[in-house]
């Protein structure tokens, strides 16, 4: 291993080898006050039923990772948490979501509002092809009205560029086209781009699988550094990935009706270690899915 | 290999007549040409038969001059069907409200005509006087007379006439806007708005564009519906509610009574300006296609 | 520094969309929906026009009665000009339909540049204005025969529909599946034999949709029949004859519409072009809804 020629870092560089070692990963703190409770969730296409009643919180300051095989709508309830799964037409929630005690499916509730302040991060980077580095960064900011002025706007631009570990490699390029970019900074591009709008909560919907591995080991370092400040959902079918950077585990599946449910969720290193489930542990030693 | 041969026959034969066609057309410019000058003639203001003399400005004008009414009109209302389709309406609505629009452009051109000289002209007669008498003693252009059947309403009319055309290639370019790229605004707290700014106008402007002059295209050559309603008055006309002439118009209108000295040889030589313009209009068009479908290729 | 940056989000809150973005964005929605009604209210306006104005000319003898000889004399019906549009629209796409097919295929075949160079020939077709496609008739078929004739007249309206059908129909054959193209290549078929058995008619559904649209547009095409076909007040079925078509007798009739007569004929054969060309419009675009279906 080299391991001992890395100068010393806060976050794990190279991934552990085997799921025990995120024994030494930070557990959430018991008793916090979760920031996203999800509540008898079921969502539809039409009257087909996708997910069947998902009860998960989320607590802050944490990286939740979603896993489970394909079709067990896992996509779907992250987009459920920022109401883009309506946008579908023909498409609907029924159950209960909260944010801070917000219930984010009431009737007074400006969709727009809570995708401020939820931001997500897609499985395909899609940084506005019409636009430069800077302003792919600036865009949202600017049109929720959260910048003013030509200095704000360089400063945040630099900001949200070094929270997400890009601006040293695009500094001197800031008003090339943000698809002059390879897929890994693409990717890190449209994280930047949700944190100038300052969220609080970070969605990332398989941020990794159209990365190549240094650009994953990228987004995963920049995922743990981002945990200080906000808290984050991803959703991915690698399982290296969720044990290597999340504190808690959720394993989804399809069930009969082919609508995906929830099967357990406990602290990443009980679920890798020792699941409740059958169907957990299955999954995780890779016998089915 | 008789197969081939008998597709290439088709072919060759089929482009030669209409190769023969276009080189009959032009050899019957050259007394035109010859006895007034390629500019002159382009450039002449005056159209006067009787005394064999032949200046194709006034209908190059017009024709110009009623595509840009007709386009001034028709875009944006273009653009906003095209807007409310892919982004506004649901998809069951969509589709029969696309189909609806789409029914102008069945409505053969001599129905347009003839609805225009019965009803539109009229109906427009008293609102083009109304402009006159008000902005029209300020703003140029805008002035009395306004006997009815002029530019402006032959502009209208065309404007209805391209609508479908401009609308349904401005609709294809907007749907074919990446899923992925609507919901980045939408997932930023961006409203219906902001996707329609930040990302279908611009990843469709080419495309518009290229939507813009096929209309264009379509404009300058519209022939019956604006014989019957733009006044026939080979001159150019000092307010957009004149009577004029278009290229095609003047073509329609004289060409059967054409009976004087070079009349009939000035009116095909109009119809090879036309067909210049028409052609540079849809090299134009072409390349602005080609630019998009490359632009189509880079991106994801 | 820049790490200092105050920020705007207070934990635990939503920041709505300010008045004056709901604003932009309802404004923007609501005209589209007036563009919309900008273009219904002329297509409501023409249609209602002409079916309240052409409904009570429209009488048995209006379909089996010639014109009478003078424009503004009462009486007669649109017989020569429903015969004149259907015959000459019969005969361009007998002429339109196989050359367009051997183009398409032809252009299938060779490929390369040859191919996109018909291409362009084809596109700059496409965008002639219908007037000169007239005028090149008539130069070429008017001009040779030394007479107008229903020939000239069907040539121009297959000049027209040309370009629209060798375009469906290159669609159509892209669309082929590769497989069944590939297919019957190994069979060692002749590639006459596999067009003819196997690839056309594949395509055979959308390029009669293809057929069915150009026939829909020049059968309500005046321009190129002014100096080809010229228009003829009387019966007549002859191919070197003058001939009436449709178009041609509203064109004469609504520049002649101070006499009551003119327009009450120009309004009913109105009507009843409106109805010909929407059949053939509407059997076509049914049928491109069908496919699009079935490919589902």
């Amino acid at each position: 291993m080299i391991i001992e020629d890395l100068p010393p870092s806060p976050a794990p560089v190279v991934p552990p080898p085997r799921p025990v070692a995120i024994a030494a990963a930070p557990v959430v703190a018991p008793g916090a006050a979760p920031v996203v409770r999800i509540g008898a969730v079921s969502a539809y296409y039409g009257p087909r039923r996708v997910i069947r009643d998902v009860d998960l919180d989320i607590p802050p300051n944490s990286i939740t990772a979603i896993i489970g095989p394909s079709g067990s709508g896992k996509s779907t309830l992250l987009r459920c948490i920022d109401r883009m799964h309506e946008i579908i037409p023909g498409a609907h929630v029924e159950g209960s979501i909260t944010y801070r005690g917000i219930d984010i499916y009431d009737p007074g509730v400006d969709p727009a509002a809570v995708r401020r302040t939820i931001g997500m991060v897609f499985q395909q980077p899609n940084p506005f092809p019409t636009m430069s580095i800077a302003t792919n960064v600036i865009a949202a900011a600017r049109f929720n009205g959260l910048v003013k002025g030509r200095s704000a706007e360089d400063a945040l631009v630099e900001h949200c560029l070094r929270q997400a570990a890009l601006w040293d490699e695009v500094k001197d390029k800031l008003h090339h086209s943000g698809s002059s970019l390879s897929g890994g900074q693409q990717q890190r591009l449209c994280i930047a781009r949700a944190l100038a709008m300052e969220p609080d909560v970070l969605l990332m919907d398989e941020p990794c699988s159209a990365l190549d591995p240094v650009a994953t080991q990228q987004v995963e370092e920049l995922m743990l550094r981002l945990r200080e400040r906000y808290t984050i959902v991803i959703v991915t079918h690698n399982m290296q990935q969720a044990s290597r950077v999340s504190d808690r585990t959720a394993f989804f599946t399809m069930g009969t009706d082919r609508a995906g449910y929830l099967v357990e969720v406990d602290d990443t290193v009980k679920v890798f270690t020792n699941p409740r489930e059958q169907l957990t542990e299955d999954y995780i030693s890779g016998r089915f899915g | 290999m008789v197969f081939r041969v008998i597709a290439a026959a088709g072919t060759v034969v089929a482009l030669a007549t209409v190769g023969l066609m276009v080189y009959d057309s032009v050899i019957t410019t050259a007394p035109v040409i010859s006895t007034f000058g390629i500019w002159d003639f382009v450039t002449g203001l005056r159209w006067a038969p009787s005394f064999t003399i032949y200046g194709a400005l006034p209908f190059i004008f017009g024709t110009l001059l009623t595509s840009v009414i007709a386009l001034l009109i028709a875009v944006p209302v273009a653009l906003g069907i095209a807007l409310l389709v892919t982004e506004y309406l649901p998809p069951r609505i969509a589709g029969p409200v696309a189909v609806t629009v789409d029914l102008l452009a069945a409505i053969p051109s001599v129905v347009w005509g003839l609805w225009g000289l019965l009803v539109l002209v009229p109906f427009l007669r008293p609102i083009e006087h109304a402009i006159a008498a008000s902005a029209g003693s300020v703003v140029p252009f805008l002035g009395p007379p306004t006997p009815g059947p002029s530019y402006f309403a032959a502009g209208v009319i065309v404007a209805f006439m391209i609508i479908p055309i401009v609308a349904a290639v401005t609709r294809e370019v907007f749907a074919a806007t990446p899923r992925l790229q609507r919901e980045a605004v939408l997932a930023l707290g961006g409203t219906s708005w902001d996707v329609v700014r930040r990302v279908v106008l611009p990843i469709g402007r080419a495309g518009f564009l290229a939507a813009i002059v096929l209309g264009l295209g379509r404009a300058i050559g519209e022939t019956i519906a604006v014989t019957l309603v733009i006044g026939n008055a080979p001159r150019i006309g000092s307010s957009i509610f004149s009577p004029g002439f278009t290229l095609a118009s003047v073509i329609a209108n004289e060409f059967n009574e054409a009976t004087e000295p070079l009349h009939a040889e000035s009116l095909i030589t109009l119809g090879v300006v036309l067909l210049v313009i028409a052609v540079l209009i849809n090299g134009a068009g072409l390349l602005i296609r080609r630019r998009v479908t490359q632009v189509a290729g880079r991106g994801s | 520094m820049a790490a200092e940056l105050t920020l705007a989000r207070a934990p635990a809150q939503l920041r709505p969309t300010s008045g004056g973005r709901r604003t932009r964005a309802a404004v923007a929605r609501t005209l589209t929906f007036v563009a919309l009604l900008v273009a219904l209210v002329p297509l409501l306006a023409v249609g209602s026009f002409i079916v309240s104005q052409g409904i009570g000319v429209i009488r048995p003898d209006f379909f089996l009665q010639d014109p009478p000889g003078d424009l503004s004399a009462l009486g007669g019906g649109i017989r020569n000009a429903i015969v004149g549009t259907l015959e000459m629209t019969g005969i361009a796409t007998a002429i339109a339909v196989p050359v367009g097919l051997l183009i398409a295929v032809f252009n299938a075949e060779v490929g390369g540049r040859l191919a996109t160079a018909i291409r362009f020939v084809i596109d700059i077709l496409a965008a002639l204005p219908s007037i000169v496609v007239g005028i090149f008739v008539y130069e070429l078929v008017v001009v040779g025969q030394g007479h107008f004739s229903a020939l000239a007249g069907s040539i121009a309206l297959a000049v027209i529909m040309l370009p629209l059908i060798v375009v469906s129909t290159e669609e159509m054959l892209r669309l082929t599946p590769r497989p069944v193209a590939e297919g019957v290549r190994a069979l060692g078929m002749s590639r006459w034999r596999s067009y003819l058995a196997v690839l056309l008619p594949t395509a055979l559904s959308g390029i009669f949709t293809g057929v069915l649209l150009a026939i829909s547009r020049a059968i309500g095409e005046t321009a190129p029949l002014l100096f080809t076909a010229l228009g003829n007040n009387f019966f007549s079925v002859s191919l070197s004859e003058p001939m009436q078509g449709l178009p041609l007798l509203i064109y004469r009739n609504a520049l002649n519409s101070a006499f009551p007569a003119a327009r009450d004929r120009a309004m009913g054969a109105a009507l009843v072009l409106i109805a010909i060309v929407l059949i053939f419009n509407l059997v076509g675009r049914w049928l491109v809804a069908r496919r699009n279906l079935a490919r589902r």
